[in-house]
C-alpha cells in the first residue's frame, strides 16, 4: 500500500489537505488533484475551501486538462470575486481557454470563447502585467480565424475542377473574406483567385450569361490592380483581363446584331410568322 | 451603542433589518465597519463572509445594488435555507452588517419503502437525488412527484407517495425517506365507443395503442391505464378519423368509471360527423407558376377524400416530391402554403391554398460547427449547398445524407440551420457531432488443419497521413483527414503468418474525388512433418516446405459524372510474388519455384445503395478485368517453358462480374438478389492456365480464416464445406480425388430475404433466409451455367461500428459433390466483415 493510497483511504481531512499541499509543492499534479477533488465538497463553507479550489484548478491546468481548468478558474473568480487571487484566476481562465483552442481546420467555437475571455480580462484589469500577452494571444487567435476563412474560400476554388458551380462559391466566399478581414495578408492572393474564379466561371457559362460574367471578371481585375499594382499574380490576371474585355466586346456586338435581326424580323411581312406556326 | 450595567451579561446590540434603512429619496453611502455571519450551526462563518463579496472598509450605498447581490451570492452557494441582513450599528459614516443565516441539512441517504429492489434502482435514476446535496423543499416535493409519476406511468393509478426528511442531529445530514403505497395495478375492464357507426370498431380500437381492454392472453400489450397515454390515444383516434375524411370527428365527452378495486371502465362518446370530399382546389398568391401547374404538382383532385394529413404531406412532405420543393429548391426559402377551407357545401369542400412565394434567397455563407476531430475540408467537400447558389431544400437533405455516410458523425445529431439575412441571402449552418469511427478486430479460433489462428486487425477510418510527423496530433493516432488506414495481423505461431497494411486517400490532391489506394501484404506458410510437429511443437519443429507471398497494389479510382454520378472507374497495378518451396499447395505437381504476377486491373462500377448497413433499395454493379502482360505473344512458337520454372511469369486475363439488387417487399422485409460470375482465360492456346487466381467455392467465403487459402479467389457457397465445391473434371489429381486447384470459370446466384431486428446505429441487427446456387468448372468445355450446387438456409448479421459486420448462417446443401463425403449436410458458417461474393 503506497503512502498515497493510505492517505486517500484513511487520512483525516486535515491530513489530506496537508498531503495535497505537499504533493502540489512536489509538482505531483495528478495526486494533488485527486486529493483536492475529494476535499472540495467536504471543505465547502470552511476556511481552506478557497485555496483548495484555487490549487485544484492549477493541478488540472498543469495536467493539460485545459477545458476543466478553465471551468474551475472561472468558478473561482466568480465565487471569490474579492479574493487576492481573483485576478490571477481570471487570467488563468483566459489562458486555459487559449490553450484549449484547436487547429484552424476544426470547429472554432473555443477560439471565439478564448478571444472573449482574454478581452474580458483586459477590460477588467487594464493595468495588469499580463495585458500585453493577452493582446498578443487575441491577435494570434484572430489570425487563426482568418486562416480558416482563407482556406475555406480557397477550397471552393480548388475543388472547382470537380464542380464548376464552386467557382461562383469561391467568388462569394472571397468577397465575404475581403469584407471580414480587409487588412489580411491573404487578400492579395485572394484578389487574384477571385479574378481567376470569375473568369473561369464565365468561360464555362452559357453564352446568354457570359457577357455579364466576363464584365464582373473585368471589374474584379480592376479592383485588384488598384489595390496591388505590383502583385506577382498580376501577369497571370492580366491575360484573363484582356480576354474578358475582348469577350465583352464580342458579346455586345453579337447582342446588337441579334437585336437588329429581331427588328428586321418584325418588319417582315406577317405571313412568315403565320407559316411557322 | 448601548452599555448596560448590572447583570453583566453582554447581549448582542439590537439589530435593525437593513431594509429599514432604505430611503429611496435619500440614498446614503456608508463604509462597512464590521461584517459578521451568525446563525450557522455547521458552516464556518468566516468563509461565508468571503462568499458575500464584501469587505470591511468597502463603501456601500443604501439602498443599492451591493447588499442585494451579497445576499444573492450567499443563497447561490446552495448551502443556506435563509439569509437576512441586519445592521447591528449605524453611525454617520459607518455601518456594521450582520448576516443572519440558517443552514440546511445535506442528503446522506435515501430510503425507499414499499418498493421492490429492481424498482428502487430505476427510481434512483429517475429522481436524480445526488447524495451530499442540500435538501430544500423543492427537492422533496419534486422527488415525491417523480416517484408518483413513475408508478402512474406503469399503471398504478392509485399510488400514494410520502416523503419525510429525518435530520441527523449530530451532523449536518439528513435521511430522506420515501414511502410508497402503489396499490393495485389498474386495468381497463371495458372501453365503450358510443357513436361509432361508419368505421370498423376493431380498427378504431387498434389506434388506441396504449389503452387496451383487459383480455385473457394479452401478453405483449397488457391492459393498463396510463392517463398520459390515454390522452394521446384519444388524439390518435381523431387523427385516424380525420385521415378518412371525417373532418368533424371529435370525442365529445368521456368518462372514467371506477369499478372499485383494480379495474375501471372507459366510456368515449364519439361524434363521427360526415365524410367530406374535395371539390375545387384553387390557389391564391401564386405569381411564378400557374394554378394548373401547382394543382398538378400537389396531386389533390376533385372527388378525393378530404384527408388533412395527406394534404399536409403533399404541401410539405418528402423533399423533391411535394409542392414546397417546387419553390424551395429554387431559392424561395420563405415559401409557405396554407390550405383554407373556402366553402363547405354538403359533403364537399372547396380548398383554397394560400401561397406566399416571398423572395429568392441566395446562399452566402456555409458554416460548419462541431467538427472537433475531422478537418474542415473533409466535410466541406461533401456539402452540396454552395455559396452563390439558390437555396435548395433538396440539396440540404442530400447534404445531410452525405454527411451521415461519411461515418464520422452521429447521423441522428446532424443539425441544419438556414439563417436568413436581411440582404436576401441565407447562411446555412451545419452542426455535427463526432463519433468514434475506428474499428478493431480481435479474434481467435480453431481453423481446420492449422489449429489455432489469432487475428488482430485495426481500421482507422479517419486517418491523417500528413500529420504523421506531428507528435501533438497522435491522440492516439493522427486523425481528421478522412483517409483510411488498416493494419491486420494473423498468425498461429511459426506455421502461418500474414501481415497486411492498406491505405486509402479518397481525395488525392484534394481537387477531385480521385481515390488513391495502396496496400501491401506478406504471408508465410510452413509445412511440418506431422510426427515432428507433435513431438517438438511448432517452435522447434523443422519445416519441410514453405510458401511465401508478397503483394503490392496501387490503385486509383474516380467518381464519374456520366451516365450518372453513381458510377465510378478505378485502375490498379498489382505485383505478387509466390515462392513455393517443396510444398504441394496446388495439388498439380507444381511444388517448387518462384512466380511473378504483374496485373493491371480496371473496374467499372455503379453503386446506388441507400444505406451501407441495411440497404433497402438501390443496386450495385461491378465489372472488372485484370490482365497480366501477354508474355507468350513475344515468344517463339515452339517455346517450351522449363518444367521447373513453368510459372515464372504468370500469364492470364480474368473477368469478374458482380451485381446486387435490393428491394423492399412489404413492410420492413427486404429482398436482396445477387449474381456473380468470373472467368479466367489465356492469351494463347499454347500456354496453360496456371494454378493462380482460380476460383474456389464453398463455405463462408472467408479467405485465410482457418482453412488456408491463398493465391486463389475464394467464393462462399453456404450449405457446403469450405472450399469443397468441385466438379468431376480433369481438375483433380488422378487417383486421389483431391485437388486444391479450383476452377477457371464460376457463377453463383443468391436470393435473400432480410428482416431488420434493430436499426440502431450502434448495433444494426438483421435476420435472413437465403436460397443460393453456384458452381465452378475446370475448363470451358464443361462449363454449364445451369449445373448449380444449390442450398437454402437462415442466418443473422450484426453490425457494430467498433467491430464491423459479424454473421452466422446455417445452410443445407441439396446436391451431392462427387468425391466429397457428406458435403451436402447442414453447415454452420461464421463470417467477419462484408462478403462481396
Amino acid at each position: 500500500c503506497s503512502p498515497f493510497s493510505k492517505l486517500q483511504k484513511n487520512g483525516t481531512q486535515e491530513e489530506k489537505y496537508k498531503g495535497a499541499l505537499e504533493y502540489y509543492k512536489k509538482e505531483d499534479w495528478y495526486r494533488a488533484g485527486m486529493l483536492f477533488e475529494e476535499l472540495i465538497p467536504v471543505l465547502k463553507g470552511s476556511n481552506e475551501s478557497e485555496m483548495a479550489q484555487f490549487y485544484y484548478a492549477y493541478t488540472q491546468y498543469h495536467q493539460q486538462l485545459y477545458s476543466v481548468s478553465a471551468q474551475l478558474f472561472k468558478r473561482f473568480y466568480e465565487t471569490f470575486a474579492r479574493s487576492e487571487k481573483a485576478q490571477e484566476a481570471q487570467y488563468m481562465y483566459a489562458l486555459s481557454q487559449y490553450k484549449d483552442t484547436p487547429k484552424f481546420n476544426l470547429d472554432q467555437s473555443n477560439t471565439v470563447a478564448a478571444m472573449s475571455a482574454l478581452q474580458d480580462f483586459i477590460n477588467s484589469y487594464p493595468e495588469s502585467e499580463f495585458r500585453e500577452g493577452c493582446t498578443k494571444m487575441i491577435l494570434e487567435l484572430r489570425q487563426r480565424l482568418e486562416q480558416k476563412a482563407y482556406e475555406k474560400a480557397k477550397l471552393y476554388h480548388k475543388t472547382s475542377g470537380f464542380n464548376i458551380a464552386s467557382l461562383k462559391s469561391a467568388v462569394v466566399s472571397i468577397d465575404n473574406f475581403q469584407k471580414e478581414f480587409p487588412d489580411s495578408e491573404y487578400n492579395e492572393e485572394l484578389a487574384f483567385l477571385k479574378v481567376d474564379s470569375q473568369y473561369n466561371y464565365a468561360v464555362n457559362s452559357l453564352e446568354t450569361k457570359q457577357k455579364e460574367r466576363f464584365q464582373d471578371a473585368v471589374t474584379f481585375y480592376q479592383a485588384m490592380v488598384d489595390k496591388y499594382p505590383s502583385s506577382k499574380y498580376l501577369k497571370q490576371a492580366e491575360k484573363m483581363y484582356e480576354t474578358s474585355v475582348k469577350e465583352v466586346e464580342r458579346l455586345a456586338k453579337l447582342e446588337k446584331e441579334k437585336e437588329q435581326q429581331k427588328q428586321n424580323d418584325a418588319n417582315r411581312p406577317a405571313k412568315v410568322t403565320a407559316a411557322s406556326n | 451603542a448601548q452599555v448596560r450595567i448590572g447583570a453583566g451579561i453582554p447581549t448582542a446590540p439590537p439589530a435593525t433589518p437593513v431594509s429599514d434603512l432604505n430611503n429611496y429619496a435619500d440614498p446614503k453611502e456608508y463604509e462597512i465597519g464590521g461584517l459578521t455571519v451568525t446563525g450557522t450551526r455547521y458552516l464556518d462563518p468566516n468563509s461565508l463572509v468571503s462568499l458575500t463579496g464584501l469587505k470591511i472598509g468597502d463603501k456601500v450605498r443604501i439602498p443599492g445594488e451591493a447588499l442585494g447581490s451579497s445576499i444573492r451570492k450567499l443563497m447561490e452557494s446552495g448551502l443556506l435555507d435563509d439569509v437576512e441582513l441586519f445592521a447591528t450599528n449605524v453611525t454617520d459614516s459607518k455601518i456594521f452588517l450582520s448576516f443572519q443565516v440558517k443552514d440546511r441539512p445535506r442528503l446522506m441517504k435515501v430510503n425507499f419503502a414499499g418498493v421492490r429492489k429492481g424498482e428502487q434502482e430505476s427510481l434512483k435514476d429517475k429522481v436524480k437525488l445526488n447524495l451530499g446535496r442540500v435538501i430544500t423543499p423543492t427537492v422533496t416535493k419534486n422527488t415525491q412527484l417523480a416517484v408518483r409519476k413513475f408508478f402512474v406511468d406503469k399503471g398504478y393509478l392509485n399510488t400514494k407517495v410520502k416523503t419525510t426528511v429525518i435530520p441527523d442531529s449530530a451532523r449536518n445530514n439528513a435521511t430522506m425517506r420515501v414511502t410508497v403505497d402503489k396499490g393495485e395495478k389498474v386495468k381497463i375492464r371495458h372501453i365503450a365507443l358510443n357513436g361509432r357507426k361508419e368505421v370498423e370498431e376493431s380498427k378504431v380500437r387498434l389506434k388506441m395503442k396504449g389503452t387496451k381492454e383487459m383480455r385473457f392472453g394479452r401478453l405483449f400489450t397488457p391492459s393498463k391505464f396510463v392517463p398520459k397515454k390515454y390522452e394521446e390515444d384519444k388524439q390518435k383516434l381523431i387523427e385516424y378519423y380525420n385521415k378518412l375524411g371525417y373532418r368533424d370527428a371529435a370525442v365529445e365527452s368521456d368518462s372514467i368509471i371506477n369499478n372499485g378495486g383494480n379495474t375501471i371502465d372507459l366510456v368515449l362518446n364519439l361524434n363521427e360527423g360526415q365524410r367530406y370530399y374535395v371539390r375545387n382546389v384553387s390557389f391564391e398568391g401564386n405569381y411564378l407558376y400557374t394554378a394548373d401547374r401547382l394543382r398538378e404538382v400537389l396531386g389533390v383532385n376533385k372527388g378525393d377524400i378530404y384527408n388533412t394529413e395527406d394534404l399536409e404531406k403533399k404541401l410539405n412532405g418528402t423533399p423533391g416530391q411535394d409542392l414546397s420543393s417546387l419553390y424551395m429548391d429554387d431559392g424561395y426559402l420563405y415559401f409557405s402554403a396554407t390550405p383554407v377551407e373556402k366553402a363547405i357545401e354538403g359533403d364537399s369542400i372547396d380548398l383554397e391554398i394560400r401561397v406566399f412565394e416571398g423572395k429568392q434567397a441566395t446562399i452566402n455563407r456555409v458554416i460548419l460547427n462541431g467538427n472537433t476531430k475531422t478537418s474542415d475540408h473533409v466535410v466541406m467537400r461533401q456539402i452540396r449547398t454552395l455559396p452563390g447558389q439558390k437555396f435548395s431544400k433538396t440539396q440540404l437533405i442530400r447534404t445531410q445524407r452525405e454527411l451521415a455516410t461519411l461515418g464520422y458523425f452521429d447521423p441522428e445529431k446532424i443539425g441544419i440551420n438556414p439563417q436568413p439575412q436581411n440582404d436576401g441571402t441565407v447562411d446555412i449552418e451545419y452542426t455535427v457531432e463526432e463519433k468514434p469511427s475506428d474499428q478493431i478486430e480481435l479474434s481467435g479460433g480453431w481453423g481446420g488443419f492449422i489449429g489455432f489462428v489469432g487475428t488482430l486487425g485495426l481500421t482507422f477510418n479517419n486517418f491523417s497521413a500528413r500529420n504523421i510527423t506531428n507528435m501533438n496530433a497522435w491522440r492516439p493516432l493522427p486523425a481528421g483527414d478522412g483517409q483510411r488506414l488498416s493494419i491486420r495481423f494473423q498468425a498461429n505461431g511459426r506455421q502461418f503468418q500474414t501481415y497486411s497494411l492498406s491505405f486509402v486517400e479518397p481525395w488525392l490532391g484534394g481537387r477531385k474525388p480521385n481515390a488513391l489506394s495502396v496496400s501491401i501484404s506478406s504471408t508465410v506458410f510452413r509445412q511440418f512433418n506431422q510426427v515432428d510437429l507433435f513431438s517438438r511443437g511448432t517452435r522447434n519443429a523443422t519445416a519441410i516446405g514453405d510458401y511465401k507471398n508478397v503483394a503490392v497494389t496501387v490503385g486509383l479510382g474516380r467518381q464519374l459524372k456520366r451516365p450518372d454520378d453513381f458510377f465510378s472507374l478505378s485502375h490498379s497495378l498489382t505485383y505478387q510474388r509466390y515462392d513455393l518451396n517443396n510444398i504441394a499447395l496446388f495439388g498439380n505437381g507444381y511444388n517448387n519455384g518462384l512466380s511473378n504476377n504483374f496485373t493491371f486491373n480496371t473496374t467499372l462500377s455503379r453503386n446506388s445503395i441507400d444505406n451501407p448497413q441495411f440497404p433497402r433499395s438501390g443496386s450495385s454493379f461491378s465489372l472488372s478485368g485484370s490482365f497480366t502482360p501477354p508474355y507468350s505473344v513475344f515468344r517463339p512458337k515452339d517455346y517450351k517453358p522449363p518444367v521447373e520454372d513453368r510459372f515464372k511469369w504468370v500469364e492470364y486475363h480474368k473477368w469478374m462480374f458482380d451485381a446486387t439488387w435490393y428491394q423492399t417487399v412489404v413492410g420492413k422485409l427486404v429482398l436482396s438478389a445477387r449474381a456473380h460470375m468470373g472467368f479466367l482465360g489465356r492469351y494463347n492456346s499454347r500456354t496453360e492456365i496456371g494454378p493462380f487466381e482460380r476460383f474456389v467455392l464453398g463455405g463462408s467465403g472467408l479467405a485465410g480464416q482457418g482453412v488456408f487459402a491463398l493465391a486463389q479467389d475464394i467464393v462462399g457457397l453456404r450449405g457446403y464445406p469450405d472450399r469443397q465445391v468441385y466438379t468431376a473434371d480433369n481438375n483433380r489429381i488422378a487417383g486421389t480425388g483431391v485437388t486444391s486447384q479450383g476452377g477457371v470459370v464460376y457463377n453463383k446466384f443468391v436470393s435473400e430475404l432480410r428482416y431488420p431486428v434493430s436499426l440502431n446505429p450502434s448495433a444494426t441487427i438483421f435476420v435472413l433466409g437465403f436460397l443460393e446456387g453456384g458452381n465452378n468448372w475446370g475448363s470451358y468445355k464443361q462449363f454449364n451455367p445451369f449445373d448449380l450446387k444449390r442450398s437454402a438456409g437462415v442466418g443473422a448479421r450484426i453490425f457494430m461500428p467498433a467491430f464491423g459486420l459479424i454473421g452466422i448462417d446455417y445452410g443445407w446443401g441439396f446436391d451431392p459433390i462427387p468425391g466429397v463425403q457428406k458435403a451436402n449436410t447442414g453447415q454452420f458458417h461464421f463470417t467477419i466483415g462484408q462478403q462481396f461474393r
